[in-house]
C-alpha cells in the first residue's frame, strides 16, 4: 500500500470515528432535563458533516483501487472507535473489550482480504 | 444535570441488531438494484447514478433511514465502543445474505472471519449486557 493511500484510508477512518463520537455525544445529550436542543443540534448537524467526509473520501478511495484492496482497512475502525471512545468520552475499557475488539478487527480484515 | 428522557420500548441492544439487519437488508436490495441497471447508461460516468433507475435501490434507502434512526436511539444508553462493536455484526450478516438470497461464493478464509468478529462481538457484548441487566 503506497503512503498516500495509507494516509487516505486513515483520514476516512478517523472522519467515520470522529463522527460516530459526535453522535454519540449528541444523542447522549438528550437523556439530560431540560434537553439542550441547540447544543443537540451543533453536535449532530457536525457529526453529520464529518460522516460526510468520511463517505466521500472512501468512495474515492474505492475509485482508485479495488474493494477488497481497501476494505481490510476497515478492521481499522472498531479499534480507533475503542480509543477514542476512551479518550473523548471517557468510556471505561476493559481488558475483554480490548480482546473483544481486536477479534472483530482482524476478523473484518480476514473478512474483506479473503 | 439531572438525568430525564423516556426508556425506550425496545430494549437498546436489541435496537443495535435491528439497526444491523436493516443495514444487511438495504445491502442485499442495493445489490439487487445495481445488478438490475448494471447495462443501463451511465449519465455521470463511475459515479453510479444509474442504479437510482431500480425500484430495488429505493426499496433499500428505506431500510437504511430505518437503521440510522434505531443506531441513534440506542446510542442514547449503550457505549460507543460496545454498539460499534455489536454492529460489526453486519460483516457476519452481509456475506451470509449474499449467500443465501445471492448464491454468493464465499471462501472458506472468509467464513474463518465471520467466526472469529462473531467471537468478538460475543468478547465486548457479553459482559456488557451482562452488567445492564444487573442495573
Amino acid at each position: 500500500m503506497t503512503p498516500d493511500i495509507l494516509l487516505l484510508c486513515l483520514a476516512s477512518q478517523l472522519c467515520l470515528v470522529t463522527g460516530q463520537l459526535l453522535l454519540k455525544h449528541a444523542m447522549t445529550q438528550t437523556n439530560l432535563a431540560p434537553i439542550p436542543w441547540w447544543r443537540v443540534v451543533r453536535l449532530f448537524s457536525l457529526g453529520i458533516a464529518i460522516l460526510s467526509g468520511w463517505f466521500f473520501l472512501w468512495g474515492g478511495l474505492l475509485q482508485r483501487k479495488d474493494l477488497s484492496y481497501i476494505y481490510p482497512c476497515g478492521g481499522m475502525g472498531p479499534a480507533l472507535m475503542l480509543f477514542g471512545a476512551w479518550l473523548f468520552l471517557k468510556e471505561k475499557l476493559t481488558l475483554q473489550s480490548c480482546i473483544g475488539i481486536g477479534l472483530i478487527s482482524a476478523g473484518i480484515a480476514l473478512v474483506s482480504a479473503s | 444535570m439531572a438525568l430525564g428522557g423516556r426508556q425506550p420500548r425496545l430494549h437498546p441492544y436489541l435496537q443495535i441488531i435491528v439497526a444491523a439487519f436493516c443495514v444487511t437488508a438495504a445491502e442485499l436490495l442495493f445489490k439487487r438494484g445495481a445488478m438490475a441497471t448494471a447495462n443501463d447508461p451511465a449519465p455521470l460516468g463511475i459515479i453510479g447514478l444509474s442504479v437510482l433507475g431500480s425500484v430495488w435501490t429505493w426499496f433499500g434507502i428505506v431500510p437504511y433511514i430505518a437503521s440510522f434512526l434505531f443506531w441513534l436511539n440506542a446510542l442514547r444508553r449503550v457505549p460507543l465502543h460496545v454498539a460499534f462493536s455489536i454492529m460489526s455484526i453486519t460483516q457476519v450478516l452481509v456475506p451470509l445474505g449474499a449467500w443465501w438470497f445471492g448464491s454468493e461464493h464465499i471462501s472458506p478464509c472468509r467464513w474463518v472471519g465471520v467466526l472469529i468478529v462473531l467471537a468478538g462481538i460475543f468478547v465486548v457484548a457479553g459482559p456488557a449486557m451482562k452488567a445492564e441487566e444487573q442495573l
